[in-house]
Formats: C-alpha cells, sequence, structure tokens
C-alpha cells in the first residue's frame, strides 16, 4: 500500500529531497504545500534575475519528470500540524493527511528592531516574488538602501544596482562579509563593488526611517548622516521558521530540533533547511542542506546510509563576475600564505597550522576553492603542496611531483 | 638586400663573413666560403653577430662627467688636456691604452701621434695580456715577431701539440678544422697539454695534464731527450741556428724523472709524447694562453720554439711553432707597433729605426725608448704620474690583473678618455670624458689574423647616433694639435697605403713585416682587397723562415737557455680561461640570449673530489679571495679540473656579476720580458658563502642589486634574468629589493609565504610582464630557469596564476646544449633514451651539433654518459 509523504515548504530544501528521492524504487504518494506562488526554485540565483541576468525558468531546480512525481499546493500556507491524526490543516481549511512529514519552512529575515511598521517601501529579497516586484518598480533615479553586507545583502544590492537603483548598502561591522572574509578581503570585494557602481556605508546602521504619504524617502544612520532612499531592503540575517513545529509540540531552539537523521522527537516527523538545527547548528548554505537530503531521503525510504556530518561549510558568493570563497578559521595567529593583486581585484589567503591547511579565503578568483574546503575537511598534510597549495589542485601537485622528481 | 663580406671581430681565426644587409640593418650572418681562414665555418658567436648590433647598450653621444657635449668639444677637450698635461709634466705624463679590437689604421693613427709627435712611446694595448709573451719568443728567436706558420700547417701535420689551449671554446673554427683533418687522416695524431681537461682533449690521443705552470719543464726536458737520442737536425742547427749548446746545457738536468717531478706527469704518458715528438717530422706545436699568460711565458715559448729549431721543423709545410692569438686584430696591432716596445712596422727603438721611422713620418717629436707596458702604465698612473689616459675599445678596469690598482689609476688620473663602442663597462664608469666609437659593422678598415692573413672589416651599415671611427677621432685632435698634414687621411685606405709604405720603407728584404707591395692600390683596390697573407712585396714573395734566414743580425735563429721555474703555490691554485660562448667582457655577446644558456651565471669550478672534500656540493655559493680581491660565485663541478685547482671565467664585469672581476685576484705579477701578467695562477683561498635567499628575477631593463652578496644576469628575450642568493632572510631580500624594482604603471601581483621564505612578485602592464621575483630559501624552490626566461614573451591573461613559477605548458628542453638551433640537454636526453646513440642520429634527430659544431664534445659526453650508466 501507498505511503503519504507530505513536505511542508517548497523551497530548495524540498527541491534537494525531491531530487534525492527522484528516480528510486518507492510507493511515496508525495504531496508538497509551499506558500508561495511558485515552487523549488534556486533562490540562490535571484539575485541575478534581478540583475538581468537569469531567467526565472531557469531558477527551476526540478525537472518536468521529478516535479510530476508530486503533488504541488502551490500558494498554501499550512496553519496546523495534527500530530495525534497525522494530518496538516491548511489555510483555507484544506486537510492533507501523512504517514510521514517532513517539515521544511525554511527562514525568515531576522528584522532589526525599527519603528517602520506601516511604511512601504520596506522588504525582503526572498522569494521570486520580491524579485519580480523590485523588477516591476520604476528604478531609475531611486535610491535602494540594502542592510547587511553579508551574502544575501550583497547580493541583493548586486541585484538592484543592475536593476537600476542608485544602490548603497549598509552595514554594521566595518568590513564586508565579516564572518567569512577578513578585513583585507573585505576591502578588496568592496573595491570591486565600488567599481560596479555600488555605495557602502560601514560601521553604522538604521537609526530611524522617513517617510511621506506612508512611504518610506529616507534615512538617518547611526552615524548622523542622512540618505535619501525609496526602497530599504532588509538582509540582516536569517531566523528559521520554527512557528508551526513549535505550534505542534515539537521541540524548538533557534530551529526545530533534529538527530543526525532529520527526525524530530516525533516518529516519522522530520525537519530540513534553514528552519532545523541539529546539536546547535543552524543552516544557510545550500551545500549542508543537499547533504541533509541524502540523508533525510534514505531515512524516509528506511535505507540505511551514513548520517549526516558536520563539516565546514564553504560560502561562496553568487555574483557575476566576482568569485568569493570561504571556508575554515582565518586564524590569525597561524601560518599564512597571501596571494595579491589588487589591480585584478584579486585576493586569496591561506591559512595553514601544522602542516595542515585550516582557512582559505578567496575573493576575485576562487580557483581551487572546493578543493581546500576538502583538504580542510580532511586535514590532510600539505607540507609536500605547500608550494603549489595557492594556486589550485593541479598545479600544486605538478610542483609537488617536480620537487619530488628534483630531490 | 645585399650580401657584403667582412671579418668576424671575435678571436685571431679572423674568420671570414658574409653579412646580409638590408637598408642599414644586418639581417643575418653566415661564414665566408671563400675566406681562407674559415671556408664559410662559424662558430656560435659569429653566428650571432646580428643580434649584437642594436642601440640598446651603445654609447651614441660624447659625454663628459655624464653630460651630452658635442663632438667639436670634446675633440677640442682632448687636444687641450694633451697639450696642457705634456707641457706641465712631460711626454711620459700621457698613455694610450689600445686593443686587439681595434682596426690597423685606428692603430696606426694612434701608434704614429704617440711615438712621432708626442714624443713618448706609452702606448700599449690589452695584446699585451693575451700574446706578448709569444711576440717576444718570436722576437727572440727569429729577431723579429713572425709567426712562421699556417692553419693549412694544422691540417698538414702528422703531430699537433696543443699547449695551454682550449681550442674547441676558443678558436672553434680551428678546432673544427683540425677535427675534419684527423677523420680525414686517422693517423694523424693530437697532443693535449693543459692542466684541465677541456673540450678540446676530444681530439686528443694524449693529454697530459701536467701541473700549472711546468711546461717549460716539459719542453726542457724534451730538448734533451731529442738530443741525447740523436733526434735533432745537426744540419739545420749548424747553418741556421745558434746558441745550441747552451740551450741544452741549461736543459740537461732535465731526466725524465724531473721532468716527471715538475710536471707531476706519469712517465709512460711523457716517453710516449716525447716518442712522438722525436719520431714525427711534420709536428706543429699550437699555443696559446696557457703558455703566454704566465711569469715566464716567454721562456715557456722558446723552450717550445727550441725543439722545433733543434729539430729543425719550421719553414715546410705541416710544421712549426704557432702561436694563435685572442683577438682579431692583435696581429695588426703588432704589425703597426702597438705594443710599448715596438716602435712601427715591426721596428723597434734601434737607433737607424728611430731614424727611419722619423724621416718617412717626417715626425718632429719622435719617442727614444720603449713605454710603459699595460700593468706599469697603470701602476704608473696610480702612482700619480701618469696624468692624462686615453683608453680605446677595451675595459682594462675588467681584464687587467690587480683590477683594484687599475680603478685607482682611472680615479687618480687627471683626465682619463674612454673611446668605445658600448656606453656602460666598468671602465667607462671611470671616465671623465666618453666618445662613441663606430662598432663592428659600421667601422671600415683592415684587421690581421693569427696567420698573417690580411682582411677586410667592412662598413655594412650608417653608424648609431653620433659614432666616430677611432682613426677620425685621433686624426681630429691631431689636427687639434696643429699637426694636419701628418694626420691628413681622409678614410681607412689613406692609412692603410702609408702603413703599406712603412713597412716597405728602406726594407729591401731586413724586415720579414713588407706589405709595401700594397701601398698603391687605389681606393677602389682597396675596398676590394681580398684576403692576403704577408709579405706582400713588389717583388718575388718569400714565406719567411722557409729558406732558414732569420731576422737577427746573424741572420740565424737564437736557441733559448731557458731556466725553467715553477710559480710559487700555496694552497688552491686560481686559473683563468674563456668559455665556448662569450667573449671578453661580455659587452657584446653579453646582449645575445642564446650566447648566455650554454653557460649563464658566473660560476667558479671545482673538481668534485676537491669540492667533497671541503664539505662543498655542486651549485653552493663560494666566495674566492687573495688579499687583491674577491669573487663570489656559484660552484661548480667540473671533472676536467686537478684537485687543487680552481677554474674562474675571465669574462664578468660587474655590468653582470656581483663580484666577478676575477682579474682582481690576479697579482700584477707579470714575465719579465714581455711584460704580460700571469693572468693563469693565483693562489687563493675558498670558502663557502651561507645562503639563506635565492631568487630569480626577470626584468626589462638591468637592476640596481648594490649589496646583495651574489646576483649573476643574462639576457634573455625581452629583458633579463638575474640569479641572486643572500645571506639575508627573502624577507630582508624583499625589502631591499623594493628600492631598486622598478614599479610598472601596471599591476602588481604578489605572493608572500612569509614561514616558509617563499616570496614572489609580478609587475605587469597590459600585454606583457615589466618584472617578476621570485624568492625562497632553498634554490630548487624557484621556478624552472627557462620558464622564468621565457617571461618576456608571455602575455599574461591572469598574471598572478604565474606566480605559481610552474610552465603551463610546452615540453622543458632543458640546459641549452647546441646554442646554434637551441636544443637542450632534456631534449637530447630524451632523444638518446629513444634511441638515437651516435651524433648522426642526434643531428638527424634534433639538429643538435650541424651547424658549428662546437657542442660536439657535449653531445659526446651526454653519449658517453647516457651509455656507460646504462652498461653499469
Amino acid at each position: 500500500m501507498a505511503s503519504k509523504l507530505l513536505i511542508i515548504g517548497a523551497g530548495m530544501a524540498t527541491a534537494c529531497l525531491l531530487q534525492s528521492l527522484s528516480g528510486r524504487d518507492h510507493n511515496l504518494v508525495i504531496t508538497v504545500i509551499g506558500d508561495e506562488r511558485d515552487c523549488c526554485y534556486n533562490r540562490v540565483m535571484l539575485s541575478s534575475v534581478l540583475a538581468g541576468e537569469e531567467t526565472p525558468e531557469n531558477l527551476d531546480m526540478l525537472g518536468a519528470a521529478c516535479a510530476k512525481e508530486a503533488k504541488f499546493l502551490a500558494g498554501t500556507r499550512a496553519s496546523h500540524i495534527d500530530l495525534e491524526k497525522k494530518q496538516v490543516l491548511c489555510d483555507g481549511g484544506t486537510t492533507v493527511a501523512f504517514d510521514q512529514l517532513v517539515i521544511a519552512t525554511g527562514s525568515q529575515v531576522a528584522r532589526p528592531p525599527l519603528d517602520c511598521s506601516g511604511i512601504e517601501g520596506i522588504r525582503e529579497f526572498r522569494s521570486l516574488q520580491d524579485t519580480r516586484d523590485f523588477q516591476a518598480m520604476a528604478a531609475k533615479n531611486k535610491h535602494a538602501v540594502v542592510v547587511g553586507g553579508g551574502l544575501l545583502g550583497l547580493e541583493a544590492a548586486h541585484g538592484l544596482n543592475k536593476q537600476g537603483f542608485v544602490t548603497t548598502v549598509l552595514h554594521r561591522n566595518t568590513h564586508l562579509m565579516n564572518r567569512q572574509l577578513d578585513v583585507e578581503g573585505g576591502k578588496q570585494l568592496q573595491r570591486t563593488l565600488e567599481r560596479g557602481g555600488l555605495s557602502f556605508r560601514l560601521g553604522t546602521s538604521v537609526a530611524s526611517v522617513q517617510s511621506a504619504r506612508g512611504h518610506i524617502t529616507g534615512l538617518e544612520l547611526q552615524s548622523g548622516e542622512a540618505l535619501p532612499c525609496d526602497l530599504l531592503v532588509l538582509a540582516t540575517g536569517i531566523l528559521p521558521n520554527t512557528q508551526l513545529a513549535a505550534g505542534a509540540g515539537l521541540a524548538s531552539d533557534r530551529g526545530i530540533v533534529v538527530d543526525n537523521r532529520m527526525r524530530t522527537e516525533v516518529a516519522d516527523v522530520y525537519a530540513i533547511g534553514e528552519c532545523s538545527q541539529i546539536d546547535q547548528q543552524c543552516f544557510g548554505l545550500v551545500a549542508p542542506i543537499r547533504e541533509q537530503a541524502a540523508v533525510l531521503a534514505r531515512e524516509i525510504l528506511r535505507q540505511r546510509g551514513e548520517p549526516f556530518q558536520q563539516q565546514e561549510w564553504p560560502t561562496q558568493l553568487k555574483i557575476s563576475g566576482i568569485d568569493i570563497y570561504s571556508a575554515g578559521e582565518l586564524d590569525d595567529s597561524a601560518e599564512q600564505i597571501f596571494l595579491r593583486d589588487p589591480g585584478a581585484a584579486i585576493y586569496r589567503r591561506l591559512v595553514i597550522r601544522d602542516n595542515r591547511l585550516i582557512g582559505a579565503a578567496l575573493v576575485g578568483d576562487k580557483n581551487g576553492g572546493t578543493w581546500y574546503a576538502e583538504l580542510i575537511q580532511n586535514k590532510q598534510d600539505i607540507a609536500d603542496l605547500r608550494s603549489g597549495l595557492m594556486f589550485g589542485r593541479n598545479v600544486a601537485q605538478a610542483m609537488a611531483n617536480a620537487a619530488q622528481k628534483a630531490a | 638586400m645585399n650580401y657584403r663580406d667582412t671579418t668576424c671581430p671575435y678571436c685571431g681565426v679572423g674568420c671570414g663573413v658574409t653579412a646580409q644587409v638590408n637598408g642599414a640593418q644586418v639581417i643575418a650572418v653566415s661564414g665566408d666560403s671563400k675566406h681562407p681562414a674559415n671556408a664559410g665555418r662559424l662558430c656560435v658567436k659569429g653566428t650571432a653577430l646580428a643580434e649584437t648590433l642594436g642601440s640598446g647598450s651603445r654609447l651614441l653621444h660624447p659625454r663628459l662627467s655624464g653630460k651630452k657635449i658635442s663632438w667639436d668639444a670634446s675633440l677640442s677637450l682632448v687636444a687641450e688636456k694633451l697639450r696642457q698635461t705634456r707641457e706641465l709634466h712631460g711626454p711620459d705624463s700621457i698613455g694610450f691604452y689600445l686593443s686587439g679590437q681595434l682596426l690597423t689604421e685606428d692603430y696606426y693613427v694612434a701608434n704614429k701621434l704617440m711615438k712621432g709627435f708626442l714624443g713618448s712611446a706609452n702606448v700599449d694595448t690589452n695584446s699585451r695580456l693575451c700574446m706578448s709573451s709569444a711576440v717576444a719568443g718570436y722576437k727572440r728567436a727569429f729577431g723579429e715577431d713572425i709567426v712562421p706558420v699556417s692553419y693549412e700547417d694544422l691540417e698538414h701535420c702528422d703531430l699537433l701539440v696543443m699547449v695551454g689551449s682550449n681550442a674547441a671554446w676558443t678558436h672553434p673554427v680551428i678546432y673544427q678544422r683540425i677535427v675534419a683533418a684527423k677523420k680525414a687522416n686517422p693517423d694523424k695524431r693530437v697532443v693535449v697539454i693543459d692542466t684541465r681537461s677541456t673540450a678540446t682533449c676530444d681530439v686528443a690521443d694524449l693529454h697530459l695534464q701536467l701541473n700549472p705552470g711546468s711546461d717549460a719543464f716539459l719542453f726542457g726536458g724534451l730538448l734533451n731527450h731529442l738530443a741525447l737520442e740523436g733526434f735533432t737536425d745537426h744540419d739545420y742547427i749548424e747553418h741556421h741556428t745558434s746558441g745550441f749548446e747552451a740551450s741544452l746545457a741549461a736543459s740537461k738536468q732535465l731526466d725524465v724523472t724531473q721532468v716527471c717531478a715538475a710536471t707531476g706527469l706519469d712517465s709512460q704518458s711523457l716517453a710516449r709524447f716525447y716518442d712522438w715528438f722525436a719520431q714525427t717530422k711534420r709536428t706543429v706545436t699550437l699555443y696559446s694562453q696557457g703558455v703566454n699568460q704566465s711569469a715566464s711565458g716567454t721562456d715557456q715559448c722558446n723552450a717550445i720554439i727550441n725543439c722545433h729549431l733543434a729539430t729543425g721543423r719550421l719553414g715546410q709545410p705541416g710544421m712549426g711553432p704557432f702561436s694563435i692569438t685572442g683577438q682579431p686584430n692583435a696581429m695588426g696591432g703588432r704589425e703597426v707597433g702597438g705594443l710599448a716596445n715596438q716602435l712601427a712596422a715591426h721596428m723597434d727603438f734601434a737607433t737607424e729605426d728611430v731614424d727611419r721611422v722619423r724621416r718617412f713620418w717626417n715626425a718632429k717629436d719622435m719617442a727614444h725608448s720603449p713605454g710603459l707596458k699595460a700593468v706599469d702604465l697603470f701602476q704608473a698612473a696610480a702612482e700619480g704620474k701618469i696624468r692624462f689616459l686615453w683608453i680605446m675599445a677595451t675595459n682594462p678596469a675588467v681584464s687587467l690583473p690587480d683590477s683594484d690598482t687599475v680603478r685607482k689609476a682611472l680615479q687618480r688620473c687627471d683626465f682619463v678618455v674612454v673611446s668605445d663602442c658600448t656606453a656602460d663597462t666598468d671602465t667607462a664608469a671611470l671616465a671623465d670624458l666618453l666618445l662613441p666609437a663606430q662598432g663592428w659593422g659600421e667601422k671600415d678598415g683592415t684587421v690581421t689574423n693569427s696567420e698573417r692573413v690580411i682582411s677586410r672589416q667592412r662598413q655594412l651599415v650608417p653608424p648609431l647616433g653620433e659614432a666616430r671611427p677611432d682613426w677620425w677621432i685621433i686624426t681630429q685632435v691631431a689636427h687639434r694639435l696643429g699637426l694636419k698634414s701628418a694626420f691628413d687621411f681622409q678614410q681607412p685606405a689613406d692609412i692603410f697605403r702609408e702603413h703599406a709604405a712603412l713597412s716597405g720603407f728602406e726594407n729591401n728584404g731586413t724586415r720579414a713585416f713588407d706589405i709595401g707591395g700594397l701601398q698603391f692600390l687605389d681606393n677602389e683596390g682597396f675596398e676590394a682587397m681580398a684576403p692576403v697573407r704577408w709579405p706582400v712585396t713588389a717583388g718575388v714573395r718569400t714565406e719567411p723562415l722557409t729558406d732558414g734566414r732569420c731576422f737577427t743580425p746573424d741572420k740565424r735563429a737564437r736557441f733559448i737557455a731557458v731556466k725553467p721555474t715553477l710559480p710559487q703555490a700555496a694552497g688552491l691554485v686560481l686559473n683563468t680561461g674563456r668559455l665556448r660562448d662569450q667573449w671578453h667582457t661580455m659587452t657584446r655577446t653579453g646582449l645575445v640570449p642564446r650566447l648566455a644558456q650554454h653557460r649563464d651565471f658566473f660560476t667558479l669550478s671545482l673538481n668534485p673530489a676537491e669540492a667533497r672534500s671541503r664539505g662543498l656540493q655542486d651549485g653552493d655559493l663560494v666566495r674566492v679571495s687573495n688579499k687583491g680581491g674577491q669573487v663570489v660565485g656559484l660552484l661548480s663541478f667540473d671533472d676536467g679540473l686537478p684537485r687543487g685547482q680552481c677554474f674562474a671565467p675571465i669574462h664578468w664585469s660587474h655590468q653582470y656579476t656581483a663580484r666577478g672581476t676575477v682579474s682582481e685576484l690576479i697579482a700584477a705579477i707579470t714575465d719579465p720580458v714581455s711584460g704580460q701578467p700571469q693572468s693563469k695562477f693565483a693562489n687563493v683561498t675558498l670558502q663557502p658563502v651561507a645562503v639563506s635567499c635565492w631568487g630569480y628575477i626577470f626584468s626589462r631593463h638591468p637592476l640596481d642589486l648594490e649589496g646583495i652578496d651574489y646576483w649573476s644576469r643574462i639576457p634573455v628575450k625581452g629583458g633579463h634574468v638575474t640569479l641572486i642568493a643572500a645571506a639575508a632572510q627573502p624577507s630582508a631580500v624583499a625589502l631591499r629589493l623594493q628600492d631598486s624594482v622598478q614599479l610598472s604603471h601596471g599591476g602588481r601581483a604578489s605572493y608572500v609565504d612569509a614561514q616558509s621564505g617563499n616570496i614572489r612578485e609580478i609587475c605587469y602592464s597590459e600585454g606583457h610582464i615589466d618584472q617578476a621575483l621570485f624568492l625562497a630559501p632553498d634554490r630548487n624552490q624557484l621556478p624552472q630557469q627557462q620558464w622564468i626566461s621565457s617571461l618576456g614573451k608571455v602575455d599574461p591573461d591572469t598574471p598572478h596564476a604565474l606566480l605559481s613559477g610552474l610552465d603551463p605548458g610546452g615540453e622543458q628542453i632543458g640546459r641549452l646544449v647546441c646554442s646554434c638551433l637551441e636544443v637542450g640537454e632534456s631534449q637530447i636526453a630524451r632523444s638518446i633514451a629513444a634511441g638515437a646513440d651516435n651524433l648522426e642520429a642526434l643531428g638527424q634527430a634534433l639538429q643538435c651539433g650541424t651547424q658549428c659544431g662546437s657542442c660536439i664534445p657535449e653531445l659526446k659526453t651526454l653519449l658517453n654518459k647516457h651509455f656507460s650508466s646504462r652498461a653499469a
């Protein structure tokens, strides 16, 4: 008899899970409830769509075949999970029964404490709908301000800038992407983005919002500076969406608590993606979520396999023409190798301790990034590879071979 | 496009060169098939002549204390300084120092001005450094400086004894002729006598690796042996010579035991050589700097000549004592009298000679006695006795012994004029006035090679900048001294005719040097003059010495009683010499990338066992010093050296390496007869220099690297590559280099691994690399030299990727062995491994060795190495 798998949320985690299940021998009847009009698209590429570099169609993560394996209830919000009855209640009164339930409700922007209720023009940049809205705005001579100089904020700012907005990024820290890059890398990235037309205000944040006739018109910053602003985009970090799970009595901390097989305490109920929390760790990058999806697919199919393993997940920035890659820890007290070419907007730093690579920050050229992540993860001895390490796997190995031959 | 025949400006072989000229550019050169010296052959240096032309390193304008001035002002200044110095301090306070690079016509007017009109004989030449002992030897024996042998004799002889000559490298075309002759006549024997085992030994049936400076023992013993065993030519000795008994008496005690003790040779090898010499009528002894550059060089020459006189082996085809010169026109200089102890046209300072020349020149102020020879001339300047010095076409700050004194001399001397075609030489750096002379391809006149063949060096292209011929510069100064009528020359042909006339003037067979037959050549005749061997007289031409008649007062050849002495050795002995692909102080050959590939950076060589006993490895940095100074170079293992000997090449100046002026280490010890310095022998000590930082720099222009312990620079396509080694840590070296690095306007990519000491930097502009620097604590952490040498041609897409220093692709050719066809050691090794088991096969596969052939000894070594290692 067929088993009913219900997935709440139609974001990237769900897409990954469906991909993992696709083509496998199972008798599942899969239903996906998504509150957006669009399902299973690649959120990471939204800024490229906004920038006009990609079309929304290309964001689709599921092929036609894969999409056919599930029933999608788009534009539908799940309002309550009934664990007893094994069914989910949706806005509008529909109920969907399940044998197994996956909660993939994602996250929302962690909004700064700003008094701006009732003012229009203050937005997040999370969805294809947001993208469409921004594209529909007359951007010429309009000022957009993005709060947050992390991954999401910079991607949003890039898209808005390309869209035609006069775009400024506000960032509380004194350098961009401070969680992934060091000061020099952040500065290099800033110069590169400035060359592309973005403006920055660092070490400051929004003090207050000005508006006229219910629409935002400007900002006052903590620094005292006043900025004109027609669109304020908040990209100040994310919060996992846990309300639905919490409402059903599932344990949640910052995220929905699951074990390393994505299981909540309740049998056949799982959580995955940005809404989930394993040990103390929440997730914002695609790579670990893809791992989670693979683990969960096996779990759902009652197959054996390795549990999810925590590791250093490298960060990449998705702005066309700007390579950023960051992995591991940038410990200033360890040994460092630097490569700099400011004229070409390149800054690369590798951090080594005890002949192990422990961190990498790559700006402007991310060649070798994946390999570095592997080396960091595997704690591989890089003594022989050191002289060519900076130049990627092929060069490093060729140089190591040459040195061996010479010796 | 047109073709013009001229003569190569390098060694004393004097090869004919056919230049392909397009407008103002020499496109290419090839060997002149009609020239008797080379019959179409050329060595790699000659082949690369076209690449040495260009304005890069040329002196283009007169410069006074670094500032450009006009020709008129500079010529007047020289005249004024000459006049002033002479009036205030007398004729002997002025000196000219000339060069075997000058043409005969330049030499002639300089000599005439000094010895006929300024009243001094202080004219000497850098030929003093290479063959003045040979001149003195010939003069003592024959009464005149006569080379009684030709290149054909080298081919026709049945025994060729090569003494102190690495002809394979220093006279490659002659060497090729010898190799070809030996191939054609397998019975021909070649003996090489050299303290080193060199590439020349490749052709030898017997190599006598004797102790440095023991040649006179060997040949004294030979004379003794010839007499004892009855191989002397009694008739010849009796009718044509004098002094035999005395010279034999002087050699009496040189029996086999004595000779073996002095030379370090085993009695068997010695006996074989003596036997071969005794038994072979057609024997030529070819000798060069190994014999000449000694404190007893003249005696060594005469010890050789004695053996030829004792056996009557001269003046006939295929026999004779043959001194081969180093420079293209050393012989021309000897002919005009460009040495301080000669007057002119093979006449000396005998009263009747001085009178004859005075009458011929209508000279008002003749020199009456010999002047100061090179070493003494500069010594006198250092002591303040010479106050005006005019140096033409040579670089004594690098080439003279005791170069420290030479530098002091140049600093102390009131006024130093340097006429040269090169702007930056160590000597030019110390001059007051620099005069731009025309270089090869621009100047026009004649040269004489080692076998007395006079050839035309012709103008091929218009001069660069304001360069003028040396003869013009000298005559213009003479005019300003009021000597217009004596120096009224319009062209080189005018000078040549006068020179020829002087040689024939009141000659009547009294002087072998007689080219009086050429004094009536018209301008067209001079222009078209084919190579001609002197004498050239109006009457019947007789080859000198063929009739046994010499030019001594009694017309007999003189035996010289030689008392051999050994130089005082204490510890390590320094030997010096040339490399295959370089010339003199590299002012020309140093510009050509492919000539820097056979031997690239400044090295000092030791026998591997000697080195290991001192705890040293190939490639270590070492300092060789004595109280004269020091040089710092990379240690290079050379199996051909005996233990206890260090070999240093002579070419390096401060333009090319940090401390490579080998002449600093050479004491001002000279031969008492010839005044030639003992350049091939110095007592030195050798110590390792600790290196914490190695580095390569590619740059578009030479950099100032003062303060770096070792650097050595070679030209590459589009720039220069400098190898550096320093005691300081890489980070400190990088800091020091910041000052000399010329920042480009483009980008700058850097790589710093501070903990491992790897520091790399590339400066680039649109489409090319301006500079690249690679520093590492270990030399083998540096990029391949071949790669760094290619950076001048690289159009970097991603300059920072080049910081890896790894060649992204392309077959590694390895160290260049065949410079002509640019074939490298790795390629050769691969080809050998792929089955090319002989020279012909290698030549077919890679073309290596098929052009000039000077790499053939090395190709053979590589073949042998491969097959002997396989056998083992």
